[in-house]
């Protein structure tokens, strides 16, 4: 019966050595959790940062959960894309992180990888683009034996959380 | 010899500083070094030279300190202080600036520095006394630049040379010695580590669980020990075992993070990655949101190799026989490939010897106790296992028994039959042994079974034995007791007689044990014995080994009886297919094959489906074929999806059983299926067979071409409740089928050692535990979220029970009640119960047919129908709506070209108030922040045209009584009354009408002024305001307003009231009563589209306006405007508008399918783009949409369709009044936009007879009715695209009769010229026949001013001309319409129910007063109003008043007749309401109203209502 409203944006992205960059995200829960409104995912626009080094999206989130319970507290799991100069989009990073569990707004920076590949990848990737990445999506928010992928850092995604939770102390959960 | 000295300066120290302390000043700041400082070993060897001048500068910075503080002693007075100290700052800073040479130097160095400060204190002291301040400064000064360049003058009296210093090694070693500790390498011993007097404890053979620990040589830990001891004495850093403590080993015994190979196999599939080239993404047209993957085609490979029977009825017994022997075969091969005795042998031999090793106590160190525990386990495992083994060996023997049986009654029926039907043969291969080792191990065995038994029975006995010596012990007591008892009794029979009733037991009289019976060996060797000579084989039997061969021969058809010949032949005949089905749909069969005589059948197809969905079902259907009759259906197989990780290649074959129900008799050899048959001759032992078999197939995910496997991934969106499942379900993600399997995780914790005592492998071993214990419980579900239940806070009900939630959801989901909810409250308690009525209501009565709204049943389903097409549409246009092009969500300003800024340069030279102004656009408002009374709708009400003008009562031989004359008429008649005959003649005299107009939206009401004469002018701006439903003045929902605009004209009457002649001096008594002319309806939805409505209108109205008559305007203006006189009538001119402006709703760009050619899309869109390109504001349309949602090619709507023969028989000679009646027919059809029900979407066209079956349609379908009918009737008639008003974008009708062109509107049914001015057609676009568009390319498109003749190429632009020649498209129409007579009494009995539904409503509206009926009146009006049915309401207005006149002649009467097409309640109600009859509140007044119904065919039912009131005259 405990509600949770998470209204907030993504800014934007720094330290990615691409430019014109564009963020998919989504929210993933738990069984428990019951989305009333919102949407669930989204992609932000292409953003390509004049000045600076930032790709600004200001990308709304607002969703509204009920919960029955604190099991799979909603995560964030987010895939950062650049288009290059063709219109051809490519891989820059995955990115993952819990939505706060505590009530105020919170800025989030949550880095991101990517999965390497192998040298003759490596160098496809270079040169006419494109580039690895993981077949089964999920495997961003649960991958348990992900020591085997070889990533290379990606850049920071920075996300403004609000969160307001209600109910949570009828329950026991202090907050 | 220096340091020495300086060591001494520095003992003398105390002596000195002690005295000096307290004179020093406490604003010292240069002082830094802590007093307490202990004195540096003099092992730092500083050079002579280094010291030297160190020393120097000591002195001299001393001196000036020392300076510095005295003057400042003495000087504290003077007002430069800071200067004075500056130096000596200076000083210190460059110290430790330049000399980096450590902390302890300079610490030294000050302390130096200290104690010489203090040596020369006093000499300093002196010397300042001695000097004034000023030179001291000078002198100070210079000093201090010496000391800062590194200057000393006298550098040669500091520097000596000197030879290096050297140790000798030796020397060098001793020292050391003094100083250092080497730990010995030698090993310690334990009792050095240990406490005295302690052993050495191992926790790990007490079975402890100690983890590995670090690897370290033995030398590095001998060392450490050493040291340890040494240093600590304690003994804490030793364990009990007397090695040092240390944690397990860290360290991981492989890397965590292995190099990835590209070749490696083993990388987890949902791991593996995938290059992907860079993409450019093509816009899909569904979601723009959404999926972050690309749909994909994915393949799904279907090997099917074969087909077996296990059973068919064409079996012969003999292919029974076989196909059991086959079986049991392969049951033998499997059973004979595990080898199960031999391995419990095995076992049971291996324990045995263990048995026999630990009862060797010699051997084992441990301890009695465990050793009996041990040998207890050991000796039940033996129980066990020799159990299992005497199991296994039965059944090996007795399966082996069984085939040879099967086989010799296969030989027997083949003697008897005289016939071979299969080629099986067994052959029993015997393999000789050593019948002495035999023996020995066969004795051997039995011997070792008996002692074991005996051994148990041993124990048993004796454990029976001690229980039985209790028990006798216990008895015995008991017995003794009960003597005793017994004895007492006897004594204390007179003093206690009632203890007699009591017992001491009740009812547990002992009973005396049983000595148990010893062990009789015989008997015991007898049962092992037995035992063995069943199960096994007897010492020297050669073991049998049954060898099934395909070698037999067939007995040839010749030779055979024919029934048998029959039973060949059926079988030849048959052939097998089996179809695929993918989700229960079939997407591809294998070819048909004979049925063989070994009832195989090979296919060996491979189908490759290319999916794009997670598929749900895979099912092939076994088909059978006899000859060439049909195919019936055997057997379904569902096949199993096969998992992520199976590709094609990698996939084994699997053979999937199916079997049918059938029953099958044949009348040949062939046994039959699902029917019993015997093999014995006496038909016993009877038998039943179904028929089944076995497919061999392999399902796997095909590889596409660069080696990615196709499979749709698990997260696909849209396969609802099952992918969440699946996404969320850990084992698919783990790949983890061997988790389940509780023997094969138990055999790999064996295989993999793991140490049970490893706390990190607790859960582990207690899964196996409870797993392979047996008896264990295994839950037959997985818990995907383990403890989720627990943790709740609240069950699912509750959560489902909270209303709040359920309404976000349902806000949330736009389910359409709640579609516009704005706030929920937060509370649930706030939420009313009632507000989930309706949708519950909605969805419960989903697919009941409510018939009390919809009087007749028809309607009702229609209506049904109508909501789910409607449903359906917008549930495809919320999806649609999500498809943004870049326009939507940008508007970007074009950037001024040149040509548009020459046009802002003229602009200035523009006159500022030009002499004719032209109009400027309103500004449009975006429908997002506006609210309530934001929005207006302005009703400009300008003039009208012969309204209906009231008749004088006239009849002359009946003179109305004063009172009720009108009010008006007295003023007119009252300067005539000396020439009352003039008065029904003189035109002048005649009172006209006084109307005015009424304009009523959503419940509000304005009216105009009154104005006087048939032709008034008012000249009103009316302004209503406009609320949208819930508030939303979101586009779809102002689209889907349905309110309308009543404009309702009536006639303001005076009556003069007054009771009294003799009052009227006095008083003025006149009552108001208002009479309604008729009305003019638009909706909404057309305003808002249009913008604005300007124009001419004609007023609907009644056909009868008793009292009422338009002579007069005919007579008084004829000649004036012959057009006029064309199309009768009463017409208003009206401006509508709403301010401010909203931007109207776009339809939907949605390309819908379709199964049209593709060049003739082509060519419409490029004919529609020219089209366009030349005239953008006239409609061209050459495809639409019809309600299942494909594009239809427009002429394919149009075909001669045949009208009710009814009508055509009506008027047998007279075509025009035909085609009349026919329009009247199709305008009875009710008209529903599509626009207000599909809101704003897109016009679905149904066909004629889906029109007719739906009895509701718009402007389109009406239209294709008429123009079809039209067609039929052997007109040349054109669907007409055009604009009118007010219904905007509209279809009408064109029809060419001898010389002119007639213009249908078909929702009215009416009929205009083609030069008739009050036609409401405003300008064509295009035509459309049956087999070509015709599109307006003249310079006009009134339909006043241009020319129809489509011939003309330069007027009329056709679609298909020479370059693109009809293809002659096939209709979409049926051939023919059908029509069913509408039942009569149906009709009547509608008609009585809508009369007093009437009625009822009429009560209701007049709360506060008595509502009488003229029933007299009532009749009347019921007779008369099939009369106006059939002359369509013309011409019979003055029978009608003259007849009523007659019958109702003290009556004031005021009436009129309504007429619609029937659709359902409401419209009817409203109408009568509209009217304003029951607004009477005349005291004695009197109401009549009567309903007709005329059925026309096909349920289509035109409704009058005559609605009346009387007033009686007195």
């Amino acid at each position: 019966m405990a509600e949770v409203h998470v209204i907030g944006q993504i800014l934007g992205a720094t330290g990615f050595s691409e430019s014109s960059l564009f963020c998919k995200w989504g929210i993933h829960t738990g069984a428990a959790w019951k989305l009333l409104s919102g949407v669930r995912e989204g992609q932000t626009q292409v953003d390509t940062p004049q000045v600076g080094d930032m790709a600004y999206w200001s990308h709304p989130i607002d969703l509204h959960f009920a919960t029955k319970g604190l099991q799979g507290w909603p995560r964030l799991h987010l895939q950062v894309w650049s288009q290059d100069s063709f219109g051809r989009c490519q891989l820059a990073g995955y990115g993952f992180c819990h939505v706060p569990s505590s009530p105020g707004t919170h800025q989030l920076d949550c880095p991101t990888w990517r999965p390497l590949g192998s040298w003759r990848e490596q160098l496809a990737r270079a040169f006419v683009g494109g580039g690895p990445q993981l077949l089964h999506g999920d495997a961003i928010y649960s991958g348990a034996d992900r020591y085997r992928l070889h990533t290379a850092a990606g850049g920071t995604v920075h996300l403004e959380l609000g969160l307001l939770l209600r109910h949570f102390d009828r329950y026991g959960v202090e907050c | 010899m220096v340091s020495e000295k300086s060591h001494l300066g520095d003992q003398q120290e105390p002596g000195h500083e002690d005295p000096n302390a307290d004179a020093r000043p406490l604003s010292m700041p240069t002082r830094r070094g802590p007093r307490s400082l202990p004195p540096i070993p003099s092992a730092s060897r500083t050079g002579f030279a280094e010291f030297s001048m160190r020393e120097r500068m000591r002195e001299k910075l001393q001196a000036a300190r020392s300076k510095a503080e005295s003057a400042l002693l003495q000087e504290i007075p003077t007002p430069r202080p800071r200067r004075l100290r500056s130096p000596s700052e200076k000083e210190l800073e460059t110290e430790f600036g330049t000399e980096p040479g450590g902390k302890i130097q300079t610490t030294q160095q000050e302390d130096d520095s200290q104690s010489y400060s203090r040596v020369k204190f006093r000499d300093s002291v002196r010397k300042i006394k001695s000097k004034t301040p000023d030179e001291e400064e000078l002198l100070d000064d210079k000093d201090a630049v010496d000391f800062l360049l590194g200057l000393d003058r006298g550098a040669e009296d500091i520097v000596a040379v000197r030879p290096a210093d050297y140790e000798s090694v030796h020397i060098r070693l001793q020292k050391e010695k003094e100083l250092l500790f080497i730990p010995s390498r030698r090993t310690v011993p334990t009792y050095k580590k240990l406490p005295e007097n302690v052993q050495p404890r191992f926790l790990e053979d007490e079975g402890l669980y100690i983890g590995a620990r670090l690897e370290v040589p033995r030398t590095n830990q001998n060392i450490m020990e050493n040291r340890l001891l040494m240093q600590e004495p304690g003994r804490r850093w030793f364990g009990d075992d007397g090695r040092i403590l240390a944690l397990p080993n860290p360290i991981k015994p492989f890397p965590s993070r292995p190099l990835v190979l590209s070749q490696e196999q083993d990388i987890k599939a949902e791991l593996e990655t995938l290059y992907k080239k860079a993409v450019k993404y093509v816009h899909r047209s569904q979601h723009m949101i959404g999926s972050g993957d690309p749909p994909g085609n994915f393949q799904l490979d279907i090997d099917i190799s074969g087909l077996i029977f296990t059973h068919h009825p064409c079996f012969s017994r003999e292919h029974v026989l076989a196909a059991k022997l086959a079986q049991l075969y392969d049951q033998y091969l499997a059973r004979r490939q595990r080898n199960k005795a031999k391995f419990l042998t095995d076992k049971l031999q291996a324990l045995r010897n263990a048995v026999q090793m630990s009862l060797n106590p010699a051997k084992t160190p441990k301890s009695l106790d465990t050793t009996r525990r041990a040998i207890n386990e050991y000796k039940s495992e033996i129980r066990q296992t020799r159990k299992l083994r005497d199991i296994e060996q039965e059944k090996d023997r007795t399966l082996l028994k069984t085939i040879i049986k099967v086989w010799k009654e296969m030989k027997s029926l083949r003697e008897f039959q005289r016939f071979t039907n299969t080629p099986l043969k067994l052959v029993l291969r015997k393999e000789k042994v050593d019948q002495k080792a035999d023996e020995e191990a066969y004795e051997a065995e039995v011997q070792a079974e008996i002692s074991e038994l005996l051994e148990e029975h041993r124990e048993e006995y004796e454990q029976r034995m001690d229980e039985y010596r209790s028990a006798h012990q216990q008895w015995k007591a008991w017995k003794k007791a009960q003597r005793t008892k017994k004895k007492k009794k006897k004594q204390g029979v007179e003093e206690h007689p009632d203890d007699e009733m009591e017992e001491p037991y009740p009812g547990e009289d002992p009973v005396k044990p049983v000595p148990p019976e010893p062990t009789n060996q015989a008997v015991i060797e007898q049962e092992v014995r037995e035992r063995a000579a069943q199960s096994r084989r007897r010492p020297g039997e050669p073991m049998l080994v049954p060898e099934l061969s395909l070698a037999g021969s067939v007995t040839p058809n010749d030779q055979c009886p024919r029934v048998e010949v029959l039973r060949r032949e059926d079988v030849k005949r048959r052939s097998v297919y089996l179809k695929v089905l993918f989700n229960d749909k079939e997407v591809s069969r294998t070819n048909s094959r004979p049925l063989g005589a070994d009832f195989r059948v090979h296919f060996g197809q491979i189908f490759n489906l290319q999916i794009v969905n997670w598929p749900e079902s895979l099912t092939l259907q076994v088909y059978e074929t006899v000859g060439h009759s049909g195919t019936t259906l055997l057997a379904e197989v569902f096949l199993p999806i096969p998992e992520t990780t199976v590709v094609t290649g990698r996939a084994p074959l699997e053979e999937v059983e199916f079997s049918s129900n059938q029953h099958v008799t044949l009348d040949h050899e062939g046994v039959g299926s699902g029917v019993p048959f015997s093999f014995e001759a006496d038909g016993s032992n009877q038998l039943t067979l179904m028929t089944s078999g076995k497919v061999s197939n392999s399902v796997s995910w095909a590889i596409g071409e660069n080696g990615i496997p196709l499979i749709p991934p698990l997260s696909q969106q849209n396969i609802g409740f099952r992918s969440a499942l699946k996404r969320a379900d850990a084992i698919s993600s783990i790949g983890t089928s061997g988790l389940t399997d509780m023997k094969k995780l138990a055999k790999w914790a064996a295989e993999s050692k793991l140490d049970p005592n490893d706390p990190n492998n607790a859960p582990l071993m207690q899964l196996i535990l409870v797993a392979t214990s047996g008896e264990s419980y295994v839950p037959d579900f997985f818990r995907l979220e383990q403890l989720q239940q627990e943790f709740n806070f609240v069950s699912d009900e509750e959560l489902n029970r909270s209303k709040r939630f359920r309404l976000l959801r349902l806000r949330s989901q736009e389910v359409p009640e709640f579609r516009n909810y704005k706030q929920i409250p937060v509370y649930d308690r706030e939420i009313m119960e009632k507000v989930f009525q309706d949708y519950e209501k909605r969805l419960r009565d989903r697919n009941v047919i409510e018939t009390k709204d919809h009087i007749d049943t028809h309607r009702a389903i229609v209506a049904k129908y109508l909501q789910q097409v409607r449903e359906s549409v917008i549930n495809r246009f919320l999806i649609a709506k999500h498809h943004f092009l870049l326009a939507d969500l940008i508007v970007e300003e074009e950037v001024p070209n040149i040509s548009i800024l020459g046009l802002r340069l003229f602009k200035l030279a523009e006159q500022k108030r030009p002499l004719r102004p032209r109009r400027k656009g309103r500004k449009k408002v975006t429908a997002q922040n506006l609210s309530d009374g934001d929005i207006k709708l302005l009703v400009n009400i300008i003039r009208a045209y012969d309204i209906p003008v009231r008749k004088p009562i006239t009849s002359k031989f009946q003179q109305p009584p004063r009172s009720s004359r009108t009010f008006s008429e007295k003023q007119a008649a009252s300067p005539t009354t000396h020439s009352p005959t003039h008065s029904a003649d003189y035109p002048l005299s005649q009172v006209l009408v006084r109307p005015f107009v009424e304009v009523s939206f959503q419940r509000t009401i304005c009216h105009t002024t009154t104005a006087d004469g048939p032709n008034p002018s008012w000249n009103e701006e009316l302004e209503l305001p406009f609320r949208a439903p819930n508030g939303n003045y979101s586009t779809t929902s102002l689209q889907s307003v349905k309110d309308d605009v009543f404009i309702n004209i009536f006639d303001e009457v005076l009556y003069d009231v007054l009771e009294d002649d003799r009052e009227r001096a006095s008083g003025i008594h006149t009552r108001i009563e208002r009479h309604w002319l008729g009305c003019v309806k638009i909706p909404f939805s057309t305003i808002y589209f249009q913008a604005k409505i300007d124009g001419t209108f004609k007023i609907d109205t009644p056909p009868v306006l008793l009292g009422y008559s338009k002579e007069q305007s005919v007579v008084a203006e004829r000649g004036f405007d012959p057009v006029r006189s064309l199309s009768e009538g009463s017409y208003i001119t009206l401006f509508i508008t709403m301010e401010p402006q909203l931007v109207p709703g776009e339809s939907v760009r949605e390309k819908f399918d379709s199964q049209e050619d593709e060049k003739l899309l082509q060519a419409t869109e490029k004919f529609q783009a020219e089209c366009a390109l030349k005239f953008p504001n006239r409609q061209c349309l050459t495809t639409v949409i019809d309600i299942s949602g494909k594009t239809v090619f427009i002429t394919r709507y149009l075909k001669p369709l045949n009208p009710p023969q009814e009508l055509l028989n009506a008027y047998p000679n007279n075509p025009q009044a035909t085609a009349e009646l026919v329009a009247r027919y199709v305008s009875l059809i009710p008209f529903l936009p599509d626009t207000v029900s599909f809101a704003g979407i897109c016009d679905l066209w149904s066909t004629s007879d889906q029109f007719l079956d739906l009895l509701a349609g718009d402007e389109e379908e009406h239209a294709v009715l008429l123009c079809n009918y039209f067609l039929s009737l052997g007109k040349k008639a054109w669907l007409m695209m055009g604009n009118a008003i007010p219904e905007g974008p509209t279809a009408y009708v064109l029809t060419r009769e001898q010389s002119h062109y007639l213009i249908w509107n078909p929702c009215s049914g009416h009929f205009y010229g083609q030069f008739d001015t009050f036609c409401p057609l405003k300008s064509v676009g295009c035509l459309i026949g049956p087999d070509n568009i015709w599109f307006n390319i003249q310079r006009h498109d009134s339909p006043l001013r241009i020319n129809f003749d489509i011939t003309k190429p330069k007027l009329w632009k056709s679609f298909f001309s020479r370059s693109l020649p009809y293809p002659g498209l096939s209709s979409v129409q049926p051939e023919e319409l059908i029509y069913q007579r509408t039942d009569k009494a149906a009709a009547a009995e509608l008609q009585d129910r809508i009369e007093k539904i009437l009625k009822e409503k009429i009560m209701d509206w007049r709360p506060r007063h008595l509502t009488r009926w003229n029933r007299y009146c009532t009749s009347t009006l019921r007779h008369f109003l099939p009369l106006l049915e059939r002359s369509q309401g013309e011409d019979v207005e003055d029978d009608h008043r003259a007849e009523l006149l007659k019958q109702l002649g003290d009556y004031r009467f005021s009436g009129f007749p309504l007429h619609m097409p029937y659709s359902e309640l409401k419209p009817l109600i409203e109408a009568v309401y509209s009217t304003g009859v029951h607004n009477i509140d005349v005291p004695n007044v009197e109401f009549a109203l009567a309903v007709y119904i005329h059925p026309y065919p096909k349920n289509v039912l035109s409704v009058w209502i005559y609605v009346a009131s009387l007033i009686r005259n007195r």
